[in-house]
């Protein structure tokens, strides 16, 4: 055998060459009675339909939560999840909630310090002392 | 038609779990929270008005043509329904020789040198069943926990190994050299093996349960064969360009070798070079506990490679490996085209690729 191959996997890029949204499901939750979720109820009666068409991609589920302040729960591609209780809000702000949900990676929040985060090897190289003419002082 | 099939499915394991309770007396009381359903997977009707399965063709944008009807059949493994008619074998089958076509057409044509030893895992890690099974689970694809007819169509069902179960991986093997001792080579591989060099095991029972792996890997074949068969050939490569060749692979780090000081002499003798010689370039501590030599290897006033160590050896065995590899890694470019292209209307006429050699032989 002269040359073998090693086994791997390929690294997947989102976004290069297709981009999945990383947010599968939406739950939202309301209850009838209380007063924190009138916001949720006129959400899920006049803007929910719209949001969810333009989102084809993204599972929606609506179910009551008797006795509780209204809660949107994000599923994420990840397995996590992320979920945010939009109690006594209106429904613009509710709406404003769903798209953080919807845009959020699932991925936990992390300082980013580096502007560019690469997997791919530096195309300039890395500096190598022993290249180059001497230093002459 | 589609009701009439479904008529003649029948559940492919009596599952007992959810049988009905029977007394004493014969008296038969109905399990009214499992109803005992004669369909071993969800029905056709029932993919229309699951959100799931909506959603996962939509965040797959796949086009409107694809049905969400056979979109739910790709989510049946065999081991769930046995049925031909229901289940994802045949799409899984036109869709795995589909997909290893466009990798084996974009490796050749973009590689041209590529040993058969690489060009086998390179295959593997662009369409092997990990990375498949990878692309599945970045899709947002999910299991059921059992198969059975009342299960969202969303979900990809398959009967699961029980934890534990031993994975015969060198079980029977459709070669006619089954015996032992016979020396497994690169070139009956071709001829006798997968598209990974892999021995193919022999036809196993289609209702046996299986790794999560392999019912992820039918699932991703399954979408490609189903792509090609309601929107066509474009469809489908457009959908293998997007979410395998897409993905990234540092090819270079796939090579391991054993003596490329002697491979690259008897590459340079091959191709008529000249002797390959190594040079020092520079050095530092010499008589320190950890000097750095640079060593570049040369055929008559080339350079062929170079590489740097803390022994002069390790240096000149770091440059051959650079050499080699520059010299196996040779690419027309990107965007070489490749034979599928001629396929499309208005193609113009093709150009011959490079072809290679081969590999070096000693």
């Amino acid at each position: 055998m002269v040359v073998q191959g090693l086994r791997k996997v390929t690294v997947g890029q989102n976004g290069v060459g297709s981009f999945i949204l990383q947010c599968k499901r939406l739950d939202f939750h309301y209850c009838d009675w209380m007063g924190s979720s009138k916001g949720m109820n006129s959400f899920i009666a006049n803007s929910l339909q719209k949001f969810a068409a333009a989102h084809p991609q993204i599972e929606i589920n609506v179910s009551p939560r008797p006795r509780k302040h209204p809660v949107i729960i994000g599923h994420y591609i990840n397995g996590r999840e992320k979920a945010v209780c939009v109690r006594n809000l209106q429904k613009e702000q509710i709406l404003k909630k769903a798209e953080l949900l919807r845009d959020a990676s699932g991925e936990k929040l992390k300082k980013v310090t580096k502007p560019v985060t690469s997997i791919k090897e530096s195309v300039r190289g890395v500096w190598s002392p022993y290249h180059g003419g001497p230093l002459t002082v | 038609m589609q009701a009439s099939l479904a008529s003649t499915r029948t559940r492919s394991q009596s599952s007992s779990s959810t049988a009905d309770v029977i007394f004493e007396d014969a008296e038969r009381i109905p399990n009214k929270k499992h109803p005992l359903s004669q369909y071993a997977s969800p029905t056709p009707e029932a993919a229309l008005k699951s959100a799931k399965l909506a959603a996962l063709h939509a965040r797959l944008s796949l086009p409107q043509k694809l049905p969400l009807q056979t979109m739910a059949r790709t989510l049946v493994d065999p081991s769930a329904d046995s049925n031909p008619n229901f289940n994802n074998a045949a799409l899984a089958q036109l869709g795995g020789s589909i997909i290893s076509y466009h990798v084996a057409e974009y490796l050749l044509c973009t590689y041209p040198r590529l040993p058969m030893t690489v060009l086998f895992s390179a295959a593997y890690a662009y369409n092997g069943p990990k990375t498949l099974e990878l692309i599945a689970r970045e899709l947002g694809v999910e299991t059921a926990a059992a198969p059975g007819s009342e299960v969202d169509p969303g979900l990809l069902q398959f009967s699961k190994m029980a934890s534990g179960t031993k994975i015969d991986e060198f079980g029977a093997s459709t070669r006619p050299d089954s015996k032992s001792f016979y020396r497994r080579g690169m070139s009956s591989r071709n001829v006798y093996d997968d598209e990974f060099g892999d021995t193919i095991p022999r036809e196993r029972e289609p209702y046996e349960p299986l790794s999560t792996e392999q019912a992820y890997a039918g699932f991703v074949k399954a979408v490609v064969g189903s792509l090609f068969l309601h929107a066509g050939r474009e469809q489908a490569k457009r959908f293998v360009k997007r979410h395998i060749l897409s993905r990234h692979l540092d090819i270079s780090s796939l090579f391991q070798f054993k003596t490329p000081e002697r491979e690259l002499t008897r590459l340079c003798q091959r191709e008529e070079f000249e002797h390959p010689v190594a040079r020092i370039l520079s050095e530092t501590g010499r008589h320190s506990r950890s000097p750095v030599y640079v060593v570049g290897i040369y055929s008559g006033n080339d350079k062929l490679g170079e590489g740097a160590g803390p022994s002069l050896l390790e240096a000149k065995i770091r440059a051959s490996v650079a050499a080699l590899k520059a010299w196996y890694l040779y690419s027309p470019g990107n965007n070489v085209r490749v034979p599928s292209e001629m396929e499309s209307k208005g193609a113009r006429e093709w150009e011959p690729v490079h072809i290679d050699l081969g590999e070096v032989i000693h």
